[in-house]
C-alpha cells in the first residue's frame, strides 16, 4: 500500500438475509447492498460518495467503520506505519482503533442526547477512550469547541439551546475532539439551511486544512458534493459506476448514469438550460439486480450486450475509471 | 361567524388573480407567549402561472400557505386585517379568513378549489387503505359522482400522472410503491377534483434529483394542460429557477423581495436574496470558497426589531435598519423589495 494512501477498500461486500429460515431451514434470497465496490483515499483528501436512496452509499461508510460486519472484503487503514484491516479486528482491538474513525451525521437534532450538556457531549469520545483526567479533558474540550467556533462560554448549555447550524458544530467538535484520522460524514450538511450549510462546508474544508483530516463525504446533492470533494465516486444498487478527481466527473463525465443524475440538477442561472436525461423509473430492488450491467434498465443507450455481460472495471482516462461497455463511445450518441 | 362577503365580477375575472392575499398575520400561542411566524405577508397569483416561495426554516412559508388552507391548529390565530380573497370555480369571490376552518363552504374549497401536496408522500397516504379507495373518497366528496365513475377519474388521473397499470395500482397500498410513485399518486390525487390552485409544500425535497426532475417535469405538464396556478413552496433556488413565474423570498415571516423569478435569480436587490445566492455551491465554480450569510436564523422568539434581517445584514445602517421595518420599494421591473438600500424611501414607518 502506497504510502499516502490511508485507506484502501478491497472488494467490500455487505449482504442482508431477507428471506429468513425457510421451512427447510435454508435462507437464500439476500439484498446486496453493497456488491463489490473497490476504492482508495489518500491522507488528507475527502473522497466524495453520491448515488440515489437505494444505492448502498451510507452502508458503504457504515462497513468501514465497523458499524456493521462486512460479508466479504477488506477494508485496510495504513495509520501509524502499520496496515490494519478492520473486518479482521474484534473485541478490544476493535475498540482501541475506533479512536482513528469518526461519523458526523445528518440531523443535528436527533444525534445529540437532550440530557446532556454541550460539554459532556463532546467529551464522550474522550471518556470512552480514558484520555486523561477531568482537567485535562476540559482543555481538550475547549480546545476543540473553539476550532469548531463554538462560544467556550456556552459548553454547559443543553442542545436545546443552539440552532441547527450550532448544532452541527458540536457533532463536527464530538467528532474531532479525540483526534480521528478518518471522518465520514453522512449527508452531514443535507439538513441544514442554505445560508448555514455553507458555513458548515467551509468550517469542514478548513479544519481539513489544519489538522490533516480525511473524509468520506456522503451526499446526494451533487453541487455540495462537487464544492467538497477532491474525488468522486458514483454508486448504482451496490457498485460503484464511475470514479474520478471532480472536475473530470463533473465536466467530463463518462457513464450515462451520471450524465443523468448531473443533467437532473436544477441549475440557478436561468440561462442554463435544463435537460434531465430521461431515467425510465426508479432505481431497482438490491434483491433482485439486473443481469450484465446493473443500470441497463434504466440506460438511454443501453444495447443487447448489456443484458448479457458485466462491464468491466476500466481507466478510461488518467485516473477515470468507469463500468459501462459504451463509455467514451456514447459521447457520440448521448 | 359573519356570512363570507361574496362579489360576482364574472367579467373581469380573467383580469383578477386568483388568490390576492394581503398583510396576513398569523400568531400562535405558545407556553413562552405569543409568536408571529407570518408578519404581514402580500402576494398574489394570477390563473395558470406558478409562484415560488423560497426561504429557510421559520420563515413562515408553510404556515402562510396553510393559513390559506385554513388547516392551523387551534393556537392559531389569523389577524382580522388580514385579507386572503380567493376566486371560487363556480364564481364568485371569498375571503378566506373570514371563513370558518369547519365551515361547508371552507371544507368545498379545501380539496375541491384548493389542493395541496406535501413533502414526505408516505406520510400523506394511510397505510391501511389502498391508493384507489383514497381517491376515490376525495373525488366523491368534491365531485357528484357514484362510485364506480370515481374509480373510473382515479385510474384516469394515475394514467395521467404517469403509473404504469393504474387498473392494478389502483387497488394497491402505498408500502407497494416507490417514493417517486407515491409522490405521483400524491399529485394524481390533488388533481383528482378538479381545483383551480395546487399549493406544493417542498414536494420534491424527498426525491432523488432523477424523479425530482420528472415529478417537475410532470407538474409542469400538468399546469399547461389544465390551467391551473401554483403556490410552490421550496428552499432550493435551482427547483424555483425552473418552475416558478414569480417568486417570493421569505425571511422570518416577511417578504424581503418579489418579482420575476428571472430577475430576482439575475440580479437580486436585497442582501437577503443576495446572500442566499451566494452562499449556494455551484457546478460551474467548484474551485471557489462560499460565502456563508453570517450569524445564524433567530428563533421565533427573539425576532430581530426593525428589518429582521439585520443582525445578519453586512451593509446594515445603525438606528435606521434596527429601528423600522422598510416600505416595500417597486424598482420598476415588477418587483418589490424590503430594503432601506433600495431606493432610499424616507417615509419609513
Amino acid at each position: 500500500m502506497k504510502e499516502e494512501t490511508l485507506l484502501k477498500v478491497d472488494s467490500l461486500r455487505m449482504y442482508f438475509n431477507i428471506a429468513g429460515k425457510g421451512l427447510f431451514g435454508r435462507s437464500s434470497a439476500a439484498i446486496k447492498a453493497i456488491d463489490d465496490v473497490s476504492f482508495d483515499i489518500s491522507r488528507g483528501e475527502t473522497l466524495g460518495l453520491v448515488g440515489e436512496s437505494g444505492s448502498g452509499k451510507t452502508t458503504v461508510g457504515r462497513a468501514i467503520l465497523r458499524a456493521l460486519k462486512p460479508t466479504g472484503g477488506k477494508v485496510l487503514f495504513n495509520i501509524g506505519d502499520r496496515v490494519t484491516d478492520v473486518t479482521e479486528l474484534s473485541g478490544k482491538d476493535l475498540f482501541s482503533f475506533r479512536r482513528h474513525m469518526q461519523l458526523i451525521f445528518q440531523d443535528p437534532y436527533s444525534s445529540l442526547n437532550p440530557r446532556m450538556t454541550v460539554r459532556d457531549i463532546i467529551a464522550e469520545p474522550l471518556e470512552c477512550q480514558k484520555y486523561g483526567t477531568r482537567d485535562e479533558i476540559d482543555a481538550r474540550v475547549r480546545e476543540v469547541a473553539e476550532r469548531c467556533k463554538l462560544n467556550v462560554e456556552h459548553l454547559r448549555r443543553f442542545p436545546h439551546a443552539f440552532s441547527g447550524g450550532q448544532r452541527q458544530r458540536i457533532c463536527i467538535a464530538r467528532a474531532l475532539v479525540a483526534s480521528p484520522e478518518f471522518i465520514v460524514c453522512d449527508e452531514s450538511v443535507s439538513a441544514l439551511d442554505v445560508s448555514i450549510q455553507a458555513e458548515v462546508i467551509n468550517l469542514l474544508q478548513d479544519l481539513q486544512a489544519e489538522l490533516g483530516l480525511t473524509y468520506l463525504f456522503i451526499a446526494h446533492d451533487l453541487s455540495v458534493v462537487a464544492q467538497i470533494s477532491h474525488r468522486v465516486a458514483v454508486m448504482y444498487v451496490g457498485r460503484l459506476m464511475e470514479f474520478a478527481p471532480t472536475e473530470s466527473l463533473f465536466f467530463a463525465p463518462q457513464h450515462p448514469y451520471t450524465k443523468a443524475l448531473l443533467s437532473a440538477v436544477p441549475s440557478v442561472h436561468p440561462d442554463h438550460e435544463f435537460a434531465p436525461v430521461p431515467l425510465d423509473g426508479e432505481i431497482p430492488n438490491p434483491a433482485a439486480v439486473p443481469s450484465g450491467c446493473r443500470f441497463r434498465t434504466r440506460c438511454p443507450i443501453a444495447q443487447d450486450k448489456c443484458a448479457s455481460e458485466e462491464p468491466e472495471w476500466r481507466e478510461i482516462d488518467q485516473d477515470h475509471f468507469v463500468a459501462c461497455h459504451y463509455a467514451g463511445a456514447a459521447n457520440a450518441t448521448a | 361567524m359573519r356570512k363570507p362577503q361574496t362579489q360576482t365580477r364574472p367579467s373581469d375575472t380573467e383580469m383578477e388573480p386568483l388568490v390576492e392575499i394581503e398583510d396576513l398575520r398569523v400568531s400562535f400561542r405558545t407556553d413562552e407567549g405569543l409568536i408571529t411566524p407570518v408578519d404581514g405577508v402580500s402576494f398574489s397569483v394570477p390563473r395558470g402561472k406558478t409562484l415560488g416561495i423560497v426561504g429557510e426554516s421559520g420563515s413562515g412559508k408553510s404556515v402562510s400557505t396553510k393559513a390559506l388552507m385554513k388547516l392551523l391548529p387551534q393556537t392559531a390565530i389569523i389577524d382580522p386585517g388580514s385579507r386572503m380573497r380567493f376566486t371560487r370555480k363556480a364564481g364568485g369571490v371569498v375571503d378566506i379568513a373570514r371563513l370558518g376552518a369547519g365551515t361547508r363552504e371552507m371544507r368545498d374549497i379545501r380539496g375541491g378549489d384548493i389542493a395541496m401536496i406535501f413533502q414526505e408522500p408516505m406520510a400523506s397516504f394511510s397505510p391501511v387503505w389502498t391508493i384507489g379507495n383514497q381517491m376515490i373518497e376525495a373525488i366523491r366528496l368534491h365531485r357528484a359522482v357514484g362510485k364506480a365513475k370515481a374509480r373510473e377519474i382515479a385510474i384516469d388521473m394515475l394514467e395521467r400522472v404517469g403509473i404504469s397499470n393504474p387498473d392494478m395500482r389502483v387497488d394497491q397500498y402505498p408500502h407497494e410503491m416507490s417514493g417517486g410513485m407515491r409522490q405521483r399518486c400524491m399529485i394524481a390525487l390533488a388533481l383528482s377534483t378538479n381545483p383551480s390552485l395546487l399549493i406544493a409544500d417542498e414536494p420534491t425535497t424527498a426525491l432523488d434529483v432523477t424523479i425530482q426532475a420528472q415529478i417537475l417535469d410532470l407538474m409542469n405538464d400538468i399546469q399547461s394542460e389544465l390551467d391551473m396556478s401554483i403556490i410552490f413552496i421550496t428552499h432550493d433556488m435551482g427547483v424555483i429557477a425552473h418552475v416558478a413565474d414569480e417568486v417570493a423570498v421569505m425571511y422570518l415571516g416577511r417578504i424581503v423581495e418579489r418579482g420575476p423569478t428571472a430577475e430576482v435569480i439575475h440580479n437580486p436587490k436585497h442582501p437577503y436574496t443576495k446572500g442566499l445566492l451566494a452562499a449556494l455551491p455551484d457546478l460551474d465554480h467548484i474551485d471557489r470558497r462560499l460565502v456563508p450569510v453570517g450569524g445564524d436564523i433567530p428563533g421565533p422568539m427573539n425576532r430581530p426589531a426593525g428589518c429582521a434581517f439585520h443582525p445578519r445584514c453586512d451593509q446594515f445602517t445603525s438606528g435606521l435598519c434596527d429601528a423600522a421595518i422598510p416600505h416595500y420599494t417597486d424598482t420598476g421591473d415588477g418587483r418589490e423589495v424590503s430594503c432601506f438600500l433600495v431606493g432610499q424611501d424616507e417615509g419609513a414607518r
